[in-house]
């Protein structure tokens, strides 16, 4: 009983109401999948693993502004009074905080004083031999630093000679075999590998290599410098809110700042990216709201603009089934053939917009699954007008305007 | 006439209310998404100093060897060595100028009163204060021999003055930064809105600093940057006398030019200066290339306004684009359903023009009522932006330009919307509503 | 053919009561052609929806063709209607989308009938009323009169039993109303049975059987002495077409 030969001759015939859905339907589909696209794209980046167990490790930074302070002494000290608290599991110094945004990279290359361009890039961290434990990071090969491997200083006299490093930077480096044993170059100075450990994240998620992380036994005591913590489950907070009283009381000529869980360092890290994602999730929730109200009200208008016709029809003998039937097979047919447009008009932005901005290219499932939704949604709005045309009553008919 | 369609629409408007506040709030959300993305790419691109935004320059030198790159555009770097930075403010070619960089230090009295806070300290040359249109609340900047001499004299922002030394004038006293004694010499309000325009390496829309000191103390006092250091060059740098020797690019320069003479004069002067340095083997490259950026090219060059940022206003000027499909149709709907009383305004004589007029008149006050909406919507909006990201706290504002726009927006948009639907209304026939009714 | 026995309509509203239908009986046989009469708001039109199922009636019994109508549901009128009545209405009520070969399509389509069979019976109706070559057109390409006789067409295509007409040329010139008239009287030579309401006692008397419904009652008890919804005899058809024809 499908009448979509004269149902497509009459929409052909009363344009207007029809392209302004249908406009709308192309456009939305297509800001809707981009969005989409963009949101999950940006969810994939927002929810990476960091390889840290972020709720139970906390960093502080401190500015000692006495010079006359030794250093060396002060920091090993402090390490000693993080770790004698109650609820801490370990704590090591280093020289940045990891996902913060801030840090140090360097180039290793595979022989000394290459030509320009042929090391591969790492994070790197100066610290000792309690960082691994502090990160809860778990070594795959190899081995930790011995104490005595770790040089104390607060210049850059004297270098160490080993390194543990990440396996993503190992494999970027021997894609072909273990990397353990093998010696870096930085410049003239060479370490060897000593030890591999698993995945974790550097100080840039935006990096194009986040997890290219490599560590020095280097406890480098220079006036601004930072700590790990490492907490027992749920003594993170307690730890926090006295750790820089504590620490001050053994040496009150320095500021302590910063003072922030790895899950905040993240979240702030983030916070843009995040806003970015908040922003297009609305875009799209109030869009396909907006849409959604349009379509309806098109179909309202369609339908009040043939109420005569409904009543005819009624009178001719259509069931109310049937009423409800033509509605949403011709919104059917106008938001199919505006999600088709819709789809190329999808595709065309997202090739604008990689050309323009760094994006990745838009997925067609994207489109698909977007599509899928919206025809939906659009049955879903056109349901209650349908049904109110239903009930109009065949008695119309006789009705003189 | 005009009062006369007004008076039409609103009784237009209460005999439909329903539809009337769906097409109101249709505009409304479309305004208020457009306009938040709006202001904050507004806030961000905004000229932050016009009335001089185009006498500053920024100063780049290409100092790399030939055949080293830099990341940047250009190939320049977006920095200069110190050494490069001292010799140009020791010529003082330009008509004012400030090498400068962040550093930061551990702010406090001396005594246990305040607890020493940490906080970003700019050193820079006297003229900074000038050139940046710097507001003085108390005495001024330090003297050109004190900058000579590398004296410890340090003005406030007003904020950190009150902080220190509650409302009282604090010229001529004293405080800590981190184990140096300085003086006050002046109190300044703040010195940026929102864009850090002049140093935007570490985030363009980082609060200024609030401690200012002459950079003759950086070399004095060696004080270390907390700013980006960037090198090329292989060189052994473990003293603070050879980081300042060395081509390690730290410091930020602008340079004052107040006319093309005096901008073609200082080019003259830049070139000379590289031809110098060439024949002591640093610019080691076939053509070294320098490069002056005014306020505005140096945002750009910057990327101040991220692509985010970009994608957002596009896809809200798309969205507004939908909503306004939305308004079309119902306004269609809306009109169509009263062409009988047009045909009967028409046969009492009303011409096209005029059923025309009073119905664009009708669209554009559903716009302005939109427009209001949209505005309350879209501080709602940036309020939420606000609060998920501090760092946009300055800038998710609608200033003046973008209250004023808001309506205006939404009118204009309204209108485009409503010329086909009036366009329909008023060429109907007459005689054909006449008879049926 | 129709039994309508004490049919009452009530129109509640907030404030009263209308009875649009009182106690109204009437009987039509298989091949009649009834005009019924009556002033504005007498119940005329009322009658007719009721008759033709587009409304429900407050109480009574309605058999239409032996079946009783008020034990329906919505669906089962909607059939009937399509099956068995044919509708002619006074503003014709075409679908302005649609083109004349659509619009009398219409009513085969909720049928059912297959394409081939309805393409059949639309151009033999479209030709009946003389506008079988003009079917891509639209209605309002067409003139009044014109679109009343695609309107008849629509309601022959069905070959429905019963034709229920509403004020046929209430829209149209006397000349088109009489071309629609003689269309109708054609169409009832060939058996069907059609009530007409009408205000217009010149086209009322052209029909063999005259009703006149006054305030929601029957009117002409007069003529058939106490037997107010006895079927009219030949002889009454035959003697008031004889009294027309000497007024004439």
């Amino acid at each position: 009983m499908l009448e979509l030969k004269p149902m497509i001759n009459a929409l052909l015939r009363s344009k207007i109401g029809a392209v302004l859905l249908l406009i709308q339907v192309a456009i939305t589909l297509a800001i809707v999948s981009n969005a989409a696209f963009m949101i999950s794209d940006r969810l994939t980046y927002l929810n990476q693993e960091t390889g840290y167990d972020e709720e139970a490790i906390f960093s502080l930074s401190v500015s000692t502004f006495d010079p006359s302070i030794n250093l060396v002494q002060q920091y090993a000290q402090d390490e000693r009074d993080l770790r004698a608290i109650d609820g801490v599991i370990d704590a090591a110094m280093t020289n940045w905080m990891p996902l913060s945004g801030s840090g140090s990279s360097s180039s290793m290359h595979l022989v000394p004083n290459p030509e320009i361009g042929t090391g591969v890039r790492a994070a790197y961290f100066t610290t000792n031999e309690h960082m691994l434990n502090t990160l809860g990071a778990k070594l795959i090969e190899g081995r930790n630093f011995y104490p005595e491997e770790v040089v104390h200083a607060d210049n850059y006299g004297k270098l160490p000679n080993t390194t543990i490093v990440t396996k993503d930077f190992a494999e970027e480096l021997y894609p072909d075999g273990s990397a353990l044993g093998k010696v870096l170059y930085q410049g003239e100075d060479a370490v060897e590998i000593i030890g591999i450990i698993d995945t974790i994240k550097g100080p840039w998620l935006n990096d194009s290599r986040p997890a290219n992380v490599v560590i020095f036994p280097f406890n480098l005591s220079q006036p601004r410098t930072g700590f790990l913590v490492r907490t027992e489950p749920g003594k993170r907070a307690e730890v926090m809110a006295k750790v820089e009283e504590l620490l001050l009381k053994s040496e009150s000529r320095r500021v302590f700042y910063g003072i922030e869980g790895l899950d905040e360092s993240k979240a702030s890290y983030l916070a843009r990216d995040t806003l970015v994602m908040r922003m297009l999730v609305v875009l799209i929730v109030v869009l396909v709201l907006v849409t959604a109200l349009g379509i309806f009200g098109l179909t309202l208008f369609n339908i009040s603009k043939r109420t005569k016709q409904i009543g005819t029809r009624r009178a001719l003998g259509a069931r109310k089934s049937a009423i409800v039937r033509y509605f949403l097979i011709e919104n059917f047919l106008v938001a199919g053939l505006g999600l088709v447009i819709g789809a190329a008009l999808a595709v065309l932005l997202g090739q604008q917009l990689m050309k323009v901005f760094s994006l990745p290219s838009l997925s067609f499932t994207f489109v698909l699954a977007s599509a899928v939704f919206m025809l939906i949604m659009s049955l879903v709005a056109a349901w209650g007008p349908a049904l109110r045309a239903a009930k109009v009553a065949p008695s119309i008919a006789t009705r003189s305007i | 006439m005009l009062w006369y369609y007004v008076d039409l629409s609103w009784r237009s408007f209460k005999r439909t209310p329903l539809v009337s506040i769906l097409m109101v709030i249709a505009i409304a959300i479309g305004i208020g998404i457009t306009m938040t993305t709006l202001s904050v790419y507004h806030m961000m691109s905004a000229d932050p100093i016009p009335s001089k935004s185009e006498q500053l320059f920024a100063l780049q030198l290409q100092t790399m060897d030939e055949g080293e790159g830099w990341f940047t555009k250009d190939d320049i770097p977006y920095q200069l060595t110190f050494k490069d930075a001292q010799r140009l403010m020791t010529d003082a070619k330009g008509d004012a100028q400030a090498a400068m960089v962040r550093t930061g230090f551990a702010v406090h009295l001396g005594d246990e009163s305040n607890a020493p806070k940490l906080m970003d300290a700019r050193a820079t040359g006297r003229d900074f204060f000038s050139m940046f249109n710097a507001e003085f609340i108390h005495g001024g900047p330090w003297s050109q021999s004190d900058e000579d001499n590398a004296v410890n004299k340090v003005v406030l922002e007003r904020s950190l003055s009150e902080e220190l030394f509650g409302e009282t004038n604090p010229v001529g006293k004293t405080v800590f930064l981190d184990k140096f004694l300085f003086e006050v010499v002046g109190v300044i309000e703040p010195i940026t809105e929102h864009t850090k325009y002049y140093d935007l390496n570490n985030g363009a829309f980082r609060r200024a600093e609030r401690v200012f000191y002459p950079f003759s103390l950086v070399k004095e006092l060696e004080i270390g940057t907390w700013g980006n250091s960037n090198g090329w060059k292989r060189e052994m740098v473990t003293t603070f006398k050879q980081r300042l020797d060395s081509e390690i690019v730290w410091i930020q320069y602008w340079v004052q030019l107040d006319s093309p003479e005096s901008k073609a004069n200082y080019e003259q002067y830049l070139k000379g200066y590289i031809q110098e340095q060439q024949k002591i083997g640093r610019f080691a490259r076939k053509e070294p290339k320098y490069s002056l950026r005014d306020v505005n090219q140096w945002m750009e060059y910057n990327e101040v306004v991220s692509e985010d940022n970009k994608i957002l206003v596009l896809l809200s000027f798309m969205f507004l684009a939908v909503c306004l499909a939305n308004i079309l149709g119902l306004l269609l709907a809306k009109f169509m359903r009263r062409a009988p009383e047009v045909g009967v305004r028409r046969a009492l004589g009303a011409s096209k023009t005029q059923v025309f007029v009073q119905h664009l008149v009708e669209v554009g006050l559903l716009g302005l009522f939109g427009g209001l909406l949209g505005i309350l919507l879209a501080q709602l909006c940036l309020w939420g932006v606000r609060e998920s990201y501090s760092y946009y706290s300055a800038l998710a504002k609608m200033d003046f330009l973008m209250l004023a726009s808001a309506p205006i927006i939404a009118i204009v948009a309204c209108i485009l919307a409503g010329l086909l639907p009036a366009w329909q209304v008023c060429r109907t026939n007459p005689a054909y509503y006449l008879k049926t009714q | 053919m129709i039994k309508m026995n004490n049919i009452n309509k009530v129109y509640q509203t907030e404030m009263v009561q209308t009875h649009a239908l009182r106690d109204f009986n009437l009987e039509v046989e298989q091949g009649e052609f009834i005009a019924v009469t009556g002033p504005s708001g007498s119940g005329k039109t009322t009658f007719l929806n009721i008759a033709g199922m587009l409304e429900p009636f407050s109480s009574g019994t309605y058999e239409l063709d032996g079946i009783d109508v008020g034990k329906l549901n919505d669906n089962q009128r909607a059939d009937l209607r399509n099956q068995k009545i044919g509708f002619i209405f006074q503003g014709f009520n075409l679908i302005p989308d649609l083109n004349l070969y659509e619009n009398v399509e219409v009513p085969l389509r909720y049928r059912g009938i297959k394409s081939a069979e309805r393409k059949k019976r639309i151009e033999r109706c479209l030709e009946l009323v003389g506008l079988g070559a003009r079917a891509k057109h639209l209605p309002q390409q067409l003139s009044g009169g014109q679109q009343q006789r695609v309107a008849i067409a629509r309601a022959l295509a069905g070959e429905p039993r019963f034709l229920l007409a509403d004020e046929p040329t209430g829209n149209l010139d006397s000349l088109m109303a009489r071309q629609v008239m003689e269309i109708l009287e054609e169409i009832n030579r060939e058996g069907a049975t059609i009530v007409m309401v009408t205000h217009d006692p010149e086209l009322a008397r052209r029909a063999p059987r005259n009703i006149q419904v006054v305030d929601g009652q029957l009117a002409d008890f007069s003529l058939y002495q106490g037997a107010p919804n006895k079927q009219q005899t030949a002889g009454d058809i035959a003697a008031r077409a004889a009294a027309r024809a000497a007024e004439a």
